[in-house]
């Protein structure tokens, strides 16, 4: 697993992917893509699908460190993915086309990660 | 077999297209779980809440999440399970990180050496019922386009009202319009002198007013930098592009205020009328949407009439009596459903105000804080006739709210009503009414006239000491009553002294708000404020019947401060009565004519005091205040007198003293109290010191104090002033008294001298003395316990003659000291007594004051609380004299 750590001063280039909310550099997403979700989303080298499927406004870190075992992640519904550090909410929506093709053609399904969809508690 | 190759080959097919979803991976589960059934149980692991620095939130969490990394799979694993922080500027949870953990103590392992949080200050933990509102998440509204936003970032335009054209597609831009605050290269020449390095910090200071792009003014000045295309009316400026006369630019959402935009009237038909073109920029529906946000933050107040005009309600009207968020509770007051009680929510509603109702706007209208009577009434636009100009304006009914106070704004930028102004360089004003952009001034020559601020040099600071002098010669300070000598006789208080010019403020008057001009010199006092008498005329009078003056030929040498030789006082123990050092003993080391170098009794030091502030003590007794340097015998020569005399002042020591007295006098007759410590003159404020009544009046009978100033100059009986200004006791019109007493020529009886400051004839003062304590407030008191009882040596009556009838009105309790109107009867009493305690030696509480030494003036009365007093009886011990006199 690669440093996860951002330097402060480092932090103004954080991204957050709007499908798995994790937060990285943007310098990573160039270099390795979204380590949950690049099947689907290709961003490694693009800095143009980087730039619509991750979003620069996001809040609420969460330092994950035993994504299986965390209700944290259970809740966020991030227990599948890597350990890493994720955001609560990142605001922004994902291309249409994205969605569309996550949804029809490897079936996932895409909950919006900034709030938009309020489920019973 | 070839099913089976058929059957591998679709395998291959299928697991290349499918197998790249690793299934366990994050959405592979088809049927996403509902949040319900995902809530926390016991088993999960708990969250606490750990104390960090704020706004390191985010650098905690990356600090755990490296932490963790670095120690993964060695024997120092970090325990915990995850980490999360909710912090922001304006966030509830900011300071604190939550952490996920089997145990407490996994955290204090985990934690523990990370910079910014601090595990072992208590850590809360999280009941599992509230885990879930931890990472709770509302969505930030989306930005429509032609909505209203209040743009932050560009500094210059921060504030400024902007419409929405487009936002980018991850919402994380939009697409503004605003109105340019362009100065086309006026100012550029600063920014390129000194602002090489800085970030041009002073730009958005004075900034251009908002004003629509015009490209004819903009290839005036930079011909160069504009390029674009006439047709369609775009035009690329210095960098920034406009349309139509508007700058459009993009700016990130986080730029942007997006919330209680509340766009003005004014702001939205700035943009409406922006369009060259003619076409209806303004959205309506967008401007009623964002105006019906704002409508819904009106706050209805149980009390306000209020009618309901959506609904089925409609038309029904009543007075809230309860609002509780959004529902107000409405007792229905006319119509069919009179006296029920009906619950609306506050949207339909509408405030109602009828034609005569006095109001005040307070919404975010332009005319906030008008006050008006209600005219008209449409609809929920109400129109309204302002109090203070009389002009018609109309606002919505939300914005209003019914007003007990006449009110109306008192200022106007940083001037506000009755101020004084500068004009131009000869003429100053009174600000007499204050309308929304000018102001009706009225000058020294008595002229009104209505100027703007900009008219106006500057504001003149009231200054306190400001004094005049009215017709007869006295002095008229602020808040003095005065009546004009010639004209209209009218009366008024001083709220303005300018050179010759003061003025004044009359209630009774309604034009120019009650001010008028005049010249000092053209008045006559009525009452000075605090009772300082300025009846002058009898000070002079009492000088000559001042016995002890005549008696004393040698006094007039007193005025002019001989030193012969070095100064008397240097040797001499002293107390200091004043300042840090007060009550401390020490020697006078050496001395100028308004100083001593003091070395202290007590510590090794060397302190510089003025003569004032210092009470020689002479072996024999009571202290004096030595002010004037030449004095050197009359320490002891008065003391002498006193010092026996307090004691005796029955017996004829007076004389001595009077003739120290009669030293004395020459300072006190100095109606301005030069020799007295000025402060002493003063009026009620200083006499605060003195103990008010003590200070007139009785005092005398120290004669020392020259320093009584109150009592020469004692126009500040400033006890007296109590006394409504020289109505010092009002019995005592000292007149009375002082012959008996006079041998002093106490005439500074003060109350009736009022500011006679020639103590001489203090007796008067006696009568002063006594009473006033407030009169006293002459410091005097403080300092003569020799004056027991101002009756000073001389009359023996000290005793009650101050004392004793402490100042019948003024005594009376109010604490001489505090002039504060020791309503002459106040003077209960003691303070005959009392002063005798004062008066230092005075021992036997001289005559009449027999015991009461009120005790307080033990000391140097001070204050003599006549109260402290408590010893009624002097009064009538001494009262003596006095009483009767009363």
């Amino acid at each position: 697993m690669s440093e996860n750590y951002v330097a402060p001063n480092q932090q103004r280039y954080l991204r957050a992917c709007m499908v798995c909310s994790i937060v990285m550099t943007l310098a990573r997403f160039r270099d390795e893509g979204c380590p949950n979700c690049e099947e689907f989303l290709h961003l490694q080298g693009s800095p143009d699908q980087i730039e619509s499927c991750t979003s620069q406004v996001f809040e609420g870190l969460i330092s994950l460190a035993n994504p299986g075992r965390s209700w944290v992640a259970k809740w966020q519904r991030l227990d599948g993915y890597v350990k890493g550090v994720y955001a609560t909410k990142v605001s922004g929506q994902l291309p249409d086309d994205v969605r569309s093709a996550i949804e029809e053609e490897y079936r996932i399904q895409y909950i919006p990660r900034d709030g938009s969809v309020t489920e019973a508690d | 077999m070839e099913a089976s190759l058929d059957a591998e080959k679709q395998a291959e097919i299928l697991r290349e297209r499918y197998g790249k979803r690793a299934p366990a991976r994050g959405l592979g589960d088809s049927a996403v779980v509902p949040r319900r059934l995902l809530l926390p149980s016991v088993e999960d692991p708990s969250i606490w809440a750990v104390r960090c620095k704020e706004g390191k939130e985010r650098e905690v969490v990356f600090s755990i999440m490296r932490r963790v990394e670095e120690r993964l799979g060695t024997k120092n694993e970090v325990p915990i399970i995850s980490a999360f922080e909710r912090g922001g500027p304006n966030s509830v949870m900011k300071g604190y990180i939550y952490v996920e953990a089997q145990r407490q103590n996994d955290i204090m392992i985990a934690l523990d050496g990370v910079l910014n949080v601090y595990p072992r200050t208590k850590m809360i933990l999280v009941e599992i019922k509230d885990m879930p509102d931890l990472l709770r998440v509302t969505k930030t509204p989306n930005l429509e386009p032609g909505a209203w936003v209040r743009l932050r970032k560009p500094a210059k335009h921060a504030g400024d009202l902007a419409q929405v054209i487009d936002v980018t597609e991850n919402g994380l831009e939009a697409r503004v319009r605003f109105i340019p605050r362009l100065d086309y290269g006026v100012r550029d020449e600063p920014l390129l002198s000194a602002d090489g390095k800085r970030k041009r910090p002073g730009m958005p200071g004075p900034r251009p007013p908002q004003r629509l792009f015009s490209e004819a003014e903009a290839r005036k000045r930079h011909p160069r930098n504009i390029h674009g295309n006439p047709q369609t009316n775009t035009w690329s400026y210095m960098g920034e592009d406009f349309e139509n006369g508007f700058q459009v630019k993009d700016i990130k959402i986080q730029q942007l205020d997006v919330k209680d935009v509340n766009p003005t009237l004014e702001e939205v038909t700035k943009f409406a009328s922006g369009a060259e073109d003619g076409t209806e920029n303004l959205d309506l529906k967008a401007l009623a949407a964002s105006l019906k946000d704002g409508v819904t933050s009106v706050a209805y107040l149980p009390g306000d009439i209020i009618e309901v005009y959506e609904g089925e309600q409609r038309g029904v009207i009543g007075k809230a009596t309860n609002v509780q968020g959004d529902i107000v509770t409405l007792q229905v007051t006319e119509g069919e459903l009179k006296g029920q009680s009906i619950e609306v929510p506050n949207k339909g509603l509408r405030k109602k105000f009828r034609p005569g109702d006095h109001v005040k706007v307070i919404g975010a209208s332009k005319y906030r804080d008008e006050v008006g009577m209600v005219v008209k009434i449409h609809n929920d636009q109400v129109t309204l006739l302002t109090d203070q100009t009389n002009n018609e304006i109309t606002v919505f009914s939300k914005d209003l709210r019914e007003a007990a106070d006449i009110g109306g704004q008192g200022s106007l930028g940083q001037y506000s009503l009755l101020d004084l102004v500068q004009l131009d360089p000869t003429t100053v004003g009174c600000i007499v009414k204050v309308d929304r952009e000018s102001m009706v001034v009225l000058d020294q020559n008595g002229d009104t006239r209505q100027v703007v601020p900009s008219q106006i040099t500057n504001r003149l600071p009231k200054r306190r000491t400001a004094v005049a002098a009215d017709r007869t010669g006295l002095e008229i300070r602020l808040d003095d009553v005065v009546r004009e000598y010639g004209g209209q006789q009218r009366q008024g208080k001083i709220i303005h002294i300018h050179r010759s010019f003061v003025f004044l403020h009359s209630h009774e008057s309604n034009e120019n708000a009650g001010v008028f001009v005049t010249r000092a010199s053209n008045v006559n006092t009525i009452a000075a404020k605090g009772g300082r008498i300025n009846n002058q005329s009898s000070g002079p009078d009492l000088t000559s019947m001042n016995p002890a003056l005549k008696r004393n030929p040698t006094g007039q040498n007193v005025q002019a401060p001989r030193t012969f030789g070095p100064d008397r006082s240097i040797g001499k123990t002293v107390t200091v009565r004043r300042g840090g050092y007060k009550g401390l003993l020490g020697i006078v080391k050496d001395a100028t004519d308004s100083h001593c170098r003091v070395e202290l009794h007590t510590k090794a030091k060397i302190i510089t005091v003025p003569k004032a502030d210092l009470a020689f003590k002479d072996q024999i007794t009571g202290k004096v205040i030595d002010v004037n340097s030449g004095r050197g015998g009359f320490g002891s020569r008065g003391r002498g007198g006193f010092g026996g005399g307090s004691g005796e002042w029955s017996g004829g020591n007076r004389t001595p003293m009077a003739t120290g007295g009669g030293e004395r006098t020459p300072a006190w007759g100095s109606k301005t109290s030069s020799a007295r410590t000025p402060a002493w003159s003063r009026d009620s404020g200083v006499s605060g010191s003195r103990t008010p009544a003590w200070g007139d009046g009785s005092r005398t009978v120290n004669p020392y104090d020259g320093s009584r100033t109150s009592y020469g100059g004692a126009t500040s009986y400033g006890g007296a002033t109590s006394y409504g200004g020289g109505s010092r006791t009002p019995a005592w019109s000292s007149s009375a008294k002082t012959p008996a007493h006079d041998g002093f020529g106490h005439g500074s009886k003060t109350p009736a001298y009022g500011g006679s400051d020639a103590w001489g004839s203090k007796t008067p003062a006696y009568g002063v003395s006594a009473p006033t304590p407030g009169a006293s407030g002459n410091d005097s008191w403080g300092y003569t316990p020799g004056a027991s009882g101002g009756s000073h040596p001389y009359d023996a009556p000290t005793p009650g003659a101050g004392l004793g009838a402490p100042t019948p009105a003024a005594l009376s309790a109010p604490t001489p000291g505090a002039y504060s109107a020791p309503t002459p009867a106040a003077v209960s009493a003691p303070t005959p007594g009392a002063w005798q305690g004062g008066w230092g030696a005075d021992t036997a509480p001289t005559p009449a004051v027999g015991a009461p030494t009120p005790g307080a003036s033990g000391g140097y009365y001070g204050a003599p609380t006549p109260a402290a007093y408590g010893a009624p009886e002097t009064p009538a011990a001494s009262g003596p004299r006095y009483a009767d006199e009363d």
